[in-house]
């Protein structure tokens, strides 16, 4: 038995597979472990689990913490360019400045045997390196977001690798080596082919999507069952706060009363009325949820992309900024969704989109070889196996290292 | 037109409505007529292209222009903030030098 921990950012679309997967290693009798930047609400956390907050070491950073998470709303009014400095040089290269002394404290107490780091969590992986203790990374989205920039764009690869050397220079780490992600092993939660890869390093392993993190968000069942029309489910996943009001707003002129249900996960209390043909609920029992849908509409978050192509749905991504023009792109190429950029979304495009994707095959056609791609990629076990084998392999290694 | 017509150049206020041409077919012109399209509009902010958007504005400058102008390896050449800062002037600055 292995003691594991996640190393998670602040952002519950990263921290959500990781839980699926921890669950999985306890049932096995592992001893597992998250360690954040915020808090995390009891209720997320699989039975047996511990979330970890370094509150004394986070205290003198609270504020910039802060800052960086209200400054996560700017995203979808930037440029692809502003979007990049936001991400690494805003965002993930301070958040693993801040992240480092409680992390590294706890990693002193605890001695885990490996330290699982998301992939934009770099100090998960930095903090392994410095103590030599094995380390796996956790992708949750299609890898290679930003395309080969050392070819089409070498100002922005070097600019790049320069932030993330001057972090690693901070913590001691000299040389040139990039060492904020594991060079053993990085665990995606897509399927090869979705990503779009045909050749892929050793150490990247396409698991599929995971599944069974704790939710236990309440749904008026009954209310679904006596829906006549087609099911839609919209959903704007957990950031993108200032804009949602808009998106929903152009939702309910698109379908007010038009012969589809709309399930959507966001907060009711943006308006004070919603059209009665629209069932709205804060927090949703999505996974449950998506085997009763027909259709999604969402912005390309990567857990309900994932949810989506699970039970072969088609899809109208609408994406906004960061990673989702990515996803949009390989939907796009998989055939099996639509994708109107949020910001030239017309409410004409976006009936006739939904109604296309709900009566033309092909889109769930193409939705179900996704489908088969997930399932042949292996989930929850697949994961399981790969982190058991790492740790036992480490464990073996590690007079030699 | 996107035909090669590299007999004549062209100046620069020429070059601005070819622009504002190739804008308006790639976002789609209900989307620019809410937009005030001058030399100054940055690139990326006021027009609000993203990089597919910008890969069909690039295809249609080769289609015009041909391999007289690489514009996309003008703008691979760029650092992040030249690319922030990127407006309509400095192309049609960029296309009036090469031509």
């Amino acid at each position: 038995m292995a003691k594991f921990l996640f190393v998670v950012p602040p952002f519950f679309g990263h921290i959500s597979p990781t839980l699926s997967i921890g669950a999985s290693l306890i049932n096995r009798g592992h001893e597992v472990k998250w360690l954040g930047l915020t808090p995390l609400a009891e209720k997320h956390v699989p039975a047996g689990g511990e979330y970890i907050l370094p509150e004394t070491e986070l205290e003198e950073y609270q504020d910039e913490i802060a800052l960086i998470l209200k400054r996560q709303d700017d995203g979808p009014t930037c440029s692809g360019p502003e979007v990049m400095k936001l991400a690494l040089e805003e965002t993930y290269v301070p958040f693993a400045r801040i992240m480092m002394p409680g992390l590294s404290n706890f990693v002193d107490t605890w001695k885990p045997d490996v330290i699982i780091n998301d992939c934009i969590t770099f100090a998960g992986a930095l903090c392994a390196h410095i103590k030599g203790i094995p380390c796996v990374t956790t992708t949750p989205v299609p890898p290679d977001v930003l395309g080969d920039t050392a070819n089409s764009a070498p100002k922005i690869f070097e600019w790049q690798q320069n932030l993330i050397k001057n972090l690693q220079q901070e913590f001691g780490v000299y040389g040139d080596e990039i060492l904020i992600h594991s060079h053993k092993l990085n665990m995606i939660f897509t399927s090869q082919a979705f990503a779009g890869f045909n050749e892929v390093p050793q150490h990247m392993k396409f698991v599929g999507p995971v599944k069974g993190r704790p939710n236990n968000a309440s749904f008026d069942w009954e209310r679904l069952s006596k829906t006549t029309t087609p099911r839609v489910f919209v959903s704007l996943g957990t950031l993108l706060v200032d804009i949602r009001k808009e998106f929903f707003q152009k939702l309910i002129t698109a379908f007010a009363n038009q012969p589809v249900t709309i399930i959507a996960a966001t907060n009711p209390d943006i308006f004070e009325e919603w059209p009665e043909n629209f069932i709205v609920n804060g927090f949703v029992p999505q996974t449950e949820l998506m085997p009763y849908m027909d259709a999604v509409i969402c912005h390309g978050g990567f857990n309900t992309v994932n949810d989506t192509f699970t039970n072969g749905l088609p899809m109208l991504i609408t994406p906004i900024a960061y990673d989702h023009f990515h996803t949009a792109k390989l939907i796009e190429n998989s055939g099996a969704g639509i994708s109107i950029r949020y910001k030239r979304l017309r409410i004409s495009d976006l009936q006739n989109t939904v109604f296309e994707l709900l009566q033309n095959p092909q889109y769930r056609n193409a939705a179900m070889k996704i489908k088969e791609t997930f399932i042949a990629a292996g989930g929850n076990d697949k994961a399981v196996q790969l982190l058991e084998d790492f740790a036992e392999a480490e464990k073996i290694l590690e007079p030699l290292n | 037109m996107d035909t090669i017509v590299s007999t004549t150049k062209m100046n620069s206020d020429e070059i601005f409505d070819l622009m504002k041409q190739f804008i308006t077919e790639v976002i789609g012109e209900e989307f620019v007529e809410e937009m005030d399209i001058t030399p100054e509009s940055s690139f990326t902010k006021d027009l609000e292209m993203d990089s597919i958007e910008i890969v069909s504005f690039s295809e249609k400058i080769k289609a015009h222009f041909g391999n007289e102008i690489d514009f996309t390896g003008w703008l691979s050449s760029m650092d992040l903030d030249q690319l922030i800062n990127l407006n309509l002037g400095m192309i049609i600055n960029y296309i009036h030098e090469c031509q």
